[in-house]
């Protein structure tokens, strides 16, 4: 009897391994491997053709003492910075916005999604022509505003800009297209945590006497973390990988004196064009650890913040 | 009525920030209409004087999009397919059966989560080369066919089918295979077409994998294509959205055919 219910959890076993199989040699290949192949390779100087050297935590500490390393660190951390909180402030009032009981609600959900499934490089293309100096709507859009401005008495002077050419813009505008890019995304996860809130947490606290203000901060923002935090862990990893606005905003470079190089950025570069791959290698693994720790970090806080149901 | 009138700063600030958002939309589907004396004039015109659908003909002839177009819709396509089919297995695995080790594998899936997939270039770059795949349509292809996300949003699905029908299918002497692609599959469909479209655009969006992956003009997709034409085209503007429009196009289009399934999808599951 117990043979053949051993039997029978074996042969079931096999059988699901069947099904697993092919979806776990290409993540075997493509995802597990090279996890671990990328820390042996920082540990050598590989380049692509010729001999690899071992050389331990060298390329670490060649990362540590490269300006230009700590300039990407720098630059993505300010762009995790400013874009992640940005969005999802705006993400939250979007999403409450399209939870009120308005007409052409349907029409403003695809609106405000077509950003996100838009192929970033395409998007990017029509960016980089909005910021551009002499023929860009930004610039036209300023100079209306300096002459209602001036109609109004306020002689301002607003532009030209040159958006694209200016080290201390290359972030704040890179920020403006995510924040346009995924606004829409996460108003639709935050207005689907709206929809399962039980109205009558609001009819009760009405009762009480609570006013709007009060009814959106103690219990919508409340019944609305679980969706916040995930979009806080799932946002922050995506800004940290910023590339692709970057590649074709500035046409293959890392903006004007290099001031929107990112860590991405960074790898791709060190990796191919100049053929680093252990110096790439190693640079991937800091971003790594990076993400990992604040992931982790932001885990532990959660338990302080985050209300999983009564 | 009142009650309308009384939302009607809403209705202002939904459609201010409506308008924001399908602004760069607005204005490059017109600005691709326009001469290119127009589209460089100042102040810029909001409708062109006239339709230029030159525009589109010499964009599309400038460089090979037409080629670039095909290897879009043949890569994602197959991607999506093959994402489609590992993920019903591996989920069904998960979902309905039982084996040994499988909350390890289980976690090891979830693990993948946090692995910044630009992490992996440089190893990925080098057993691409070493399969000798640079440049070949399989390593555009394959190491994207498996995806954790669908493996979740499929797996949740088949939970919710009862086990009375496996159970007496299987009196009737219906294999499992049979089972999944007879009774299982046709019960998913909601979910499987989510899970393609998602493949589907993910797939016509890459950049970065492309671009270090392939070399020749010939592999390259819309995305890669169109970054080589910015150089091309510097400031002709009417030609590069024009461009832009034919990148963007087919895929807002699949989007206006399923929204109800795309925003679904993400929300229920947030998946990307």
């Amino acid at each position: 009897m117990r043979g053949r219910r051993l039997r029978k959890v074996i042969g079931e076993s096999l059988e699901a391994y069947l099904y697993l199989l092919p979806a776990f040699a290409v993540l075997g290949v493509f995802t597990f491997y090279p996890v671990v192949r990328a820390f042996q390779i920082s540990l050598y100087r590989w380049p692509v053709i010729g001999p690899k050297t071992f050389v331990g935590f060298g390329n670490y500490l060649k990362l540590i003492g490269d300006r230009e390393f700590w300039m990407a660190l720098r630059n993505t951390s300010y762009y995790v910075l400013g874009s992640v909180p940005l969005t999802l402030t705006l993400a939250i009032l979007v999403a409450v916005l399209l939870n009120s009981r308005i007409r052409g609600r349907v029409m403003a959900r695809v609106a405000f999604f077509i950003p996100y499934i838009t192929p970033m490089v395409a998007a990017t293309v029509v960016w980089r022509w909005i910021y551009d100096r002499d023929y860009g709507l930004l610039n036209y859009l300023l100079e209306i505003l300096e002459k209602a401005l001036r109609h109004l008495g306020l002689a301002v002077n607003l532009g030209p800009v040159d958006w694209l050419n200016q080290p201390g813009l290359a972030i704040p505008i890179l920020i403006v297209i995510g924040v346009w890019q995924y606004v829409g995304y996460q108003a639709i996860i935050l207005l689907a945590g709206l929809q399962n809130i039980d109205r009558q947490y609001y009819d009760a606290a009405k009762v009480d006497g609570a006013n709007a203000w009060h009814l959106f901060r103690h219990i919508t923002v409340p019944l609305l973390t679980p969706q916040i935090f995930f979009l806080l862990i799932i946002s922050m990893i995506g800004a940290f990988q910023l590339f692709t606005q970057v590649f074709i905003l500035f046409v293959g470079n890392p903006g004007p004196r290099d001031s929107a190089m990112t860590i991405v950025f960074y790898i791709y570069e060190k990796a191919f064009r100049e053929f680093y791959m252990g110096v790439a290698s190693a640079a991937a693994y800091i971003l790594f650890g990076i993400i990992f720790l604040l992931t982790l970090i932001q885990f532990r806080l959660s338990r302080r913040w985050v209300f999983y149901g009564g | 009525m009142l009650q309308e009138l009384k939302r009607s700063p809403l209705y202002l600030i939904l459609f201010a920030v409506m308008a924001i958002m399908l602004l760069p939309f607005f204005w490059t589907v017109t600005t691709s209409f326009k001469t290119p004396q127009e589209a460089q004039s100042y102040p810029p015109t909001w409708i062109p004087k006239q339709l230029r659908w030159q525009n589109y003909i010499e964009a599309w002839n400038a460089a090979p999009f037409g080629r670039y177009f095909l290897n879009s819709l043949f890569v994602a396509t197959a991607t999506a397919i093959g994402g489609v089919i590992t993920s019903v297995l591996a989920a069904y695995a998960f979902a309905k059966m039982n084996f040994i080790g499988k909350n390890v594998l289980f976690y090891l899936l979830v693990g993948t989560m946090m692995i910044p997939g630009q992490m992996l270039l440089v190893p990925n770059y080098l057993t691409i080369v070493k399969l000798r795949w640079y440049d070949t349509y399989q390593a555009l292809i394959v190491p994207w066919v498996a995806n954790v996300f669908g493996i979740f949003l499929l797996r949740q699905f088949f939970r919710t089918i009862p086990d009375e029908l496996w159970d007496s299918a299987q009196i009737d002497g219906c294999s499992r295979f049979r089972f999944l692609w007879q009774f299982v599959v046709p019960l998913s469909k909601p979910a499987l077409v989510t899970l393609f479209l998602f493949r589907f655009i993910g797939s016509w969006n890459a950049f970065l994998w492309v671009l270090i992956m392939t070399s020749r003009e010939e592999m390259r997709t819309l995305p890669v294509g169109l970054y080589y034409f910015i150089g091309e085209a510097g400031t002709d503007y009417h030609l590069l959205t024009a461009a832009a429009t034919f990148a963007m196009m087919p895929i807002i289009f699949l989007f206006l055919v399923a929204q109800r399934q795309f925003i679904q999808g993400v929300a229920r599951t947030g998946l990307k």
